[in-house]
């Protein structure tokens, strides 16, 4: 077998290992890997924890956006009832969108992969912990602050969309709006943070063997949902910031009267917004796939096509956002273009549900609960892909767009494609979590209300909109044949609520939380590796996996793990520790050290979230406060995560060693650095796109930009720039002084060259609040001067990391990462210098 | 001249129901999606109860990666591009990309949350200024040219055509024409805040004959020496609102010159009548709550009676 | 303001005419019809009334249990005759009233009278 490390293949056949192992080693992992008590459940960032933690928050928000529904329905039950009032509708409306979308669905399968993919992959966590766990309470502290909001009356009322000019300072004075922009900046961030993680840990931590081929499908959906969140939610970060900046500061990006174009902001947020919807779906149809061939009893049909139609749909969907603004006036070709990717994406849906049925034929599929809900999934969301082609058709979408018709085709694809999927999980993974499975008999109850219920409320809305009911509306007017369908809704929410109600009954009586403490059990009988015994530090060994369905394909399997005889049998060097491998075929690299639990993650998400709320309410002094302790809070939890140690090579069992600190591409540091620059790269690009499209529509307001001839002497400083961020790294060999030193010449060199943009830009007399073109080009500056200021800080820590005797010869990470993160800075800088200097020109 | 008059409506659906050539073929499209869209679920949950139920053959032959490259993607590639084909046909055919000769001009300007309707002749010269109510003949295509002046709004009118945004800084074109006489009830379709749902708007169609007594009966109002036109002009009214022949010139609000020949008040939502009428001026908050006009508590009994009186003779 | 003199007529010899003990059986039709009428009127834009859910207008009274109201407008006895003559023209019956004279077809003025009547809640 070719091997992609040089390890040789050949030393999996000493796996397993005959010796009797000590049983002081089983006492050791527990002691490093031991359980939280009072206050520690807070600095916890073991993903068992931080895992469920999310899942649980993601789903409270379920609950109560679920509850804001059901107060809409209640008000729509008949025609100008007055149960919510027209501004408090407006600000529920808001609130149920917003807070589903961005508050429940993506956390809850970001949660869900956080969850689930160390134990489906057997590793002993995701790569970066503590990230996890910052992203989360960063996400529950900014999010239940955000939710709070409605209980004053100060919630958003713009609608999840959030069109400008209505959510402009002009027609949104107050600070609801703000609200938004915060509420969304914590999902933000917590999204990428968990992009970041997944990516890293599905492509670093799979045990030894499991090439790409012989991964869960469910790791495989993980992978493509957190790759198209590093495209996808850049768009909507710059779009956030644009916005929040037009209302704080007058810099017109959307303002038509100004140079800007309210169309710019529908491009922004739908280019993400559209992916968005497959970001969701793509983990759900992943554990769809997962719990299929478990219900069946059968391996998955069509593993390669579903891999296949999973990447494709990932393509597609960045090619579809348009089809969100078919009646803006754009012209036929354009709309036949985003009608065609429209339509072409639902052949990969298709794949994948016919993939699923094909299953169940060859298999004994049994009515338990995830095979109940996985087949009324597969209706639901059959149900709503069709309408979805109708739709995608743009003649028929002239008439159904915002329509009440696009308030049912969402929900059955929505509620089809994640919350009955989610159902099913929650169904099927709870035994691994939890010391009691749920009831089935219940399960029965909850299922049959939900189906129905989401049948009777949906199915109707169809109708209602055909019959000329708009979107988003507190009422509507008597008379116009829209009160029966109203009714049936309404009713039909409530049984869903009622369904929803008794499977949280069924959660209080059953769902008993131990992690680590023994569970359930394989209850389906999966035979995926999240189903071997398992405690805190995951399972006891590490196996060597060389199929699908290990658990199904070598009964002795789990009594080989358990008694010691795989990978990682002891804790090499006594702290928490994971096997990092190889991309493509899982081959052992080394051996990654893991930070364990600290206060610092939770400080950092406690003070960014103060941050973002003090802005909000206009505390700029708490928030400046709040920012600066963040920001430290951050670089101390870092400081001790890289920490080469003594031992240079270890056993990790059966005499194969392998190194413990490495540097450079291979190590997970490295490529988790790519991502963040591909994602501030993404950023970057949005904003470029933002200028273009604002020299194209509104050519009027267009004023030459700083001559070309200009840019040559920032262009010489960035090359500097690079130059001297490169030599960091070669030169850290001889001396970490001068290694150090050359950092902060780096990012000195790029300081200066971003002032100098910024002063022939002022030059030229331009001012950000006069044109959308002012405002586009001063927030490139913005951008750039962010990335700049970052590559300072992490310069000046690399500085202080010097000063403490922390810089390792000859190669260390934290210099690597921040010479990675100063070429990305000046490379940035140097592309923004010149491209703005040629948008326009011509015109 | 026969006064069209205001439908009752909800069955058929009004986009099941067309009126125009506008709104005919996307009927048909909208058949066929709902036949077809409901065939195919019967095609997929036959396929799932076969999964679960079925005889052990037809559970082989489903059960196989050649199924899913049939029944997945074979046959949703052909029905699509078959689809897409059609689509891109009709959309060319019913865009305002071409606009047919003879068509009447009318920009319509989406306001918080009402309309300006401004006619025009051939060379878009405006004749005549109205509001929340449009008037076409019958089988003359109309090219109505979108614009906002505040925020992003959406012209509706299911029976004669698709729907279209107007939003600010752009002037987007859409075509609708009606084939009957009668009164056609549109709506605004993008969420534009506060009242959106009590946003809505009339087509009345006339016979062309009809058509041309309407235009010229369109004259600006007299009423000098009016009760009701002096406390027009003296409570303030006139701020924000136009009677053309007279000394108010406001332009915040509809133009009021026809208001009395309307078929509704308040935007599409309200018959008028001397008594809606009244309502609407003394306290329009009750009726459509945080709309741009303030409640008038200012008024007697015969001031308002007077009032109202001018308003409903303002044909 | 001929339909409004023959009205007055026509009230003045109902105020002479004995009261009748008992009123006739509401004519539950006629009750229906009335307030489909009323809602198509758009009587709501002043009034509040039971049974239409909008508008609810705040210029008039509210006219629940107006059916044991004694008098129209604190002037006119509340009889039918009366109250399908003041809906069609207020002015005409009690000057002063804010109320307009609003064109409607004489059965349909009986029909509100008689919806009128019954809300006795």
């Amino acid at each position: 077998m070719r091997s992609e490390t040089g390890f040789d293949p050949a030393l999996y056949e000493r796996f397993p290992t005959r010796d009797e192992r000590p049983k002081e080693e089983e006492e050791e992992l527990r002691r490093i890997w031991c359980k939280p008590k009072g206050w520690e459940y807070l600095f916890a960032v073991n993903n068992n924890y931080i895992g469920i933690y999310y899942l649980g928050t993601a789903f409270l928000f379920f609950l109560m956006a679920g509850v804001l529904a059901l107060l809409m329905r209640a008000q729509l039950a008949a025609p100008m009832l007055e149960i919510l009032p027209q501004g408090t509708y407006n600000q529920v409306f808001t609130m149920h969108g917003t807070v589903m979308m961005f508050l429940f669905a993506v956390p809850a399968v970001e949660a869900a992969g956080v969850l689930l993919l160390p134990q489906m992959l057997a590793a002993r966590d995701l790569p970066f912990p503590r990230l996890s766990a910052y992203a989360f309470w960063a996400y529950a502290v900014g999010g239940l602050c955000f939710f709070a909001s409605i209980f004053v009356g100060l919630a958003p009322d713009g609608g999840w969309f959030m069109y400008p000019p209505l959510t402009s300072k002009a027609y949104s004075p107050g600070i609801n709006t703000d609200f938004w922009l915060l509420g969304i900046g914590f999902i933000e961030i917590s999204a990428i943070a968990g992009a970041i993680e997944i990516i890293v840990g599905v492509l670093r931590t799979r045990a030894p063997g499991m090439r790409l081929d012989k991964m869960p499908i469910f790791a495989w959906a993980m992978l493509v949902f957190a790759v198209m969140i590093v495209i996808a939610f850049p768009s909507i970060i710059l779009g956030t910031l644009l916005l929040e900046i037009e209302r704080a500061f007058n810099w017109p990006f959307f303002d038509a009267t100004r140079g800007g174009d309210p169309l710019l902001w529908q491009h922004l947020f739908w280019f993400f917004g559209h992916p968005e919807v497959y970001i969701i779906f793509l983990p759900a149809a992943g554990m769809m796939s997962m719990i299929v061939a478990t219900v069946a009893g059968e391996r998955l049909v069509g593993y390669r096509l579903i891999v296949l139609a999973m990447i494709a749909t990932g393509f597609i969907s960045f090619g579809v956002w348009a089809h969100h603004m078919f009646t803006t006036g754009m012209p036929p070709m354009t709309t036949g273009f985003f009608s065609a990717a429209s339509m072409a994406v639902s052949v990969p849906a298709g794949i994948q549900v016919f993939s699923w049925i094909a299953t169940l034929a060859i298999g004994k599929p049994k009515f338990n609960a995830p095979g109940l809900f996985v087949m009324g999934s597969i209706v639901i969301f059959v149900t709503g892909g069709l309408t979805g082609v109708m739709v995608a058709m743009v003649p028929f979408d002239w008439q159904a767009h915002d329509s009440y018709f696009i308030v049912a085709h969402l929900h059955y694809v929505l509620i089809g494609g994640m919350v009955f999927p989610l159902f099913a999980a929650f169904y099927y993974w709870i035994p691994m979590v939890s010391r009691r499975a749920l009831s089935e008999r219940l399960a029965k109850w909850v299922f049959g209300l939900m189906f129905t219920g989401m049948n009777v409320a949906f199915l109707p809305m169809h109708l209602a909109g055909l019959q000329g009911m708009p979107r988003r509306v507190y009422t509507y007017l008597p008379g116009q044949g829209l009160e029966l369908p109203n009714l049936i809704s309404t009713v039909g929410a409530f049984m869903l609520g009622l369904g929803v109600l008794l499977f949280l009954v069924d959660l209080a009586r059953n769902f008993r939380l131990a992690p680590g403490e023994g569970n359930a059990g394989n209850v389906y009988g999966g035979g995926t590796l999240e189903w071997l015994p398992s405690e805190l530090y995951s399972t006891r060994t590490i196996p060597v996996v060389t199929s699908r369905e290990p658990l199904w394909d070598d009964p002795a399997l789990a009594d080989e793990v358990e008694k010691g005889r795989y990978f990682l049998p002891r804790s090499a060097t006594g702290l928490r520790e994971t096997i990092v491998t190889s991309p493509l075929l899982a081959e052992p690299q080394y051996l990654q050290i893991m930070p364990g639990p600290s206060p610092w993650p939770f400080a950092a998400a406690i003070f960014t979230a103060g941050f973002f709320l003090a802005l909000t309410v206009q505390a700029y002094l708490f928030a400046w406060v709040s920012g600066v302790l963040a920001v430290i809070s951050v670089l101390r939890w870092l400081w001790e995560t890289d920490r080469p140690i003594e031992i240079e090579g270890v056993d990790i069992g059966a005499d194969i060693r392998v190194p413990t600190y490495v540097t450079g591409p291979s190590s997970h540091g490295w490529w988790a650095m790519i991502i963040l620059l591909v994602v501030m790269g993404m950023i970057f690009l949005m904003a470029l796109f933002s200028l273009a499209f604002l020299s194209s529509n509104q050519p009027g307001f267009w004023r030459p930009p700083p001559p070309l001839g200009g840019a040559i002497l920032m262009l010489m400083l960035y090359a500097a720039a690079i130059g001297f961020a490169l030599a960091a790294r070669s030169v850290l060999r001889r001396s970490p002084f001068w290694s150090v030193m050359a950092l902060l010449f780096s990012a000195a060199a790029s300081s200066a060259a971003l002032g100098l943009d910024y002063a022939s830009w002022s030059g030229t007399g331009l001012d950000p609040t006069a044109s959308g073109q002012g405002a586009v080009a001063y927030a490139l500056l913005a951008l750039q001067a962010c990335a700049a200021a970052i590559a300072m800080l992490m310069a000046l820590y690399c500085a202080a990391r010097g000063v403490r005797g922390l810089v390792a010869q000859p190669r260390n990470n934290s210099i690597d990462l921040t010479m990675l993160f100063l070429v990305y800075t000046a490379a940035q800088g140097a592309t923004g210098a010149l491209v703005s200097r040629l948008v326009g020109v011509g015109g | 001249m026969t006064e069209p008059a205001l439908p009752s409506e909800g069955w058929p659906p009004a986009v099941l129901d067309p009126a125009g050539p506008y709104s005919e073929p996307v009927t048909l499209l909208a058949w066929v999606l709902l036949v077809g869209g409901t065939v195919i679920l019967a095609i997929v949950l036959a396929a799932l109860w076969v999964a679960m139920r079925g005889s052990p053959r037809l559970k082989t032959r489903l059960g196989g990666e050649k199924a899913i490259w049939i029944l997945g993607f074979a046959f949703p590639s052909v029905v699509l591009t078959g689809l897409l084909v059609w689509g891109l046909l009709l959309t060319s055919s019913l865009s305002a990309a071409r606009v047919p000769e003879g068509a009447m001009r009318v920009k319509i300007i989406g306001e918080m949350w009402w309309w300006r309707v401004h006619y025009q002749d051939g060379q878009g010269r405006e004749t005549l200024r109205d509001a929340n109510e449009l008037h076409i003949p019958v089988g003359q295509p109309v090219l109505l040219e979108l614009e906002a002046a505040d925020v992003i709004h959406s012209f509706w009118v299911p029976r004669l055509g698709g729907k279209m945004d107007m939003i600010p800084g752009r002037t987007n074109r859409l075509l609708i024409e009606a084939d009957a006489p009668g009164v056609y009830k549109g709506q605004c379709a993008e969420y534009c805040g506060g009242p959106h749902a009590l946003m809505g708007f009339v087509v009345v169609a006339h016979s062309p004959a009809d058509f041309a007594r309407w235009q010229a009966s369109r004259r600006p109002a007299g009423g000098a020496g009016d009760e009701g036109l002096a406390l027009f002009l003296s409570s303030g009214c006139a701020a924000c609102h136009t009677i053309r022949g007279t000394s108010a010139r406001g332009l915040a609000g509809p133009d009021l010159t026809h208001v009395g020949s309307r078929k509704t008040l308040g935007a599409g939502i309200l018959p008028n009548n001397p008594g809606t009428m009244a309502g609407w001026v003394a306290d329009s908050q009750a009726i459509k709550p945080a709309n741009r006009m303030p409640a008038y508590h200012q008024f007697s009994g015969e001031e308002l009676q007077a009032l109202t009186a001018y308003l409903v003779a303002l044909k | 303001m001929k339909g409004g003199a023959a009205i007055s007529v026509l009230m003045l010899l109902g105020a002479c005419a004995p009261a009748p003990v008992e009123t006739a059986p509401a004519d539950t039709d006629a009750v229906a019809r009335g307030r489909d009428a009323a809602a198509r009127l758009g009587c709501g834009a002043c009034h509040d009334m039971p049974g239409i859910a909008w508008p609810k207008g705040r210029v008039g009274p509210p006219l629940a249990g107006f059916g044991a109201r004694p008098l129209i407008a604190g002037r006119l006895p509340n009889r039918a005759p009366q109250l399908a003559a003041f809906v069609t023209d207020a002015p005409a019956m009690v000057p002063g009233t804010a109320m307009p004279a609003i064109p409607m077809k004489r059965a349909e003025a009986d029909d509100i009278a008689a919806w009128l009547l019954s809300l006795d809640d």
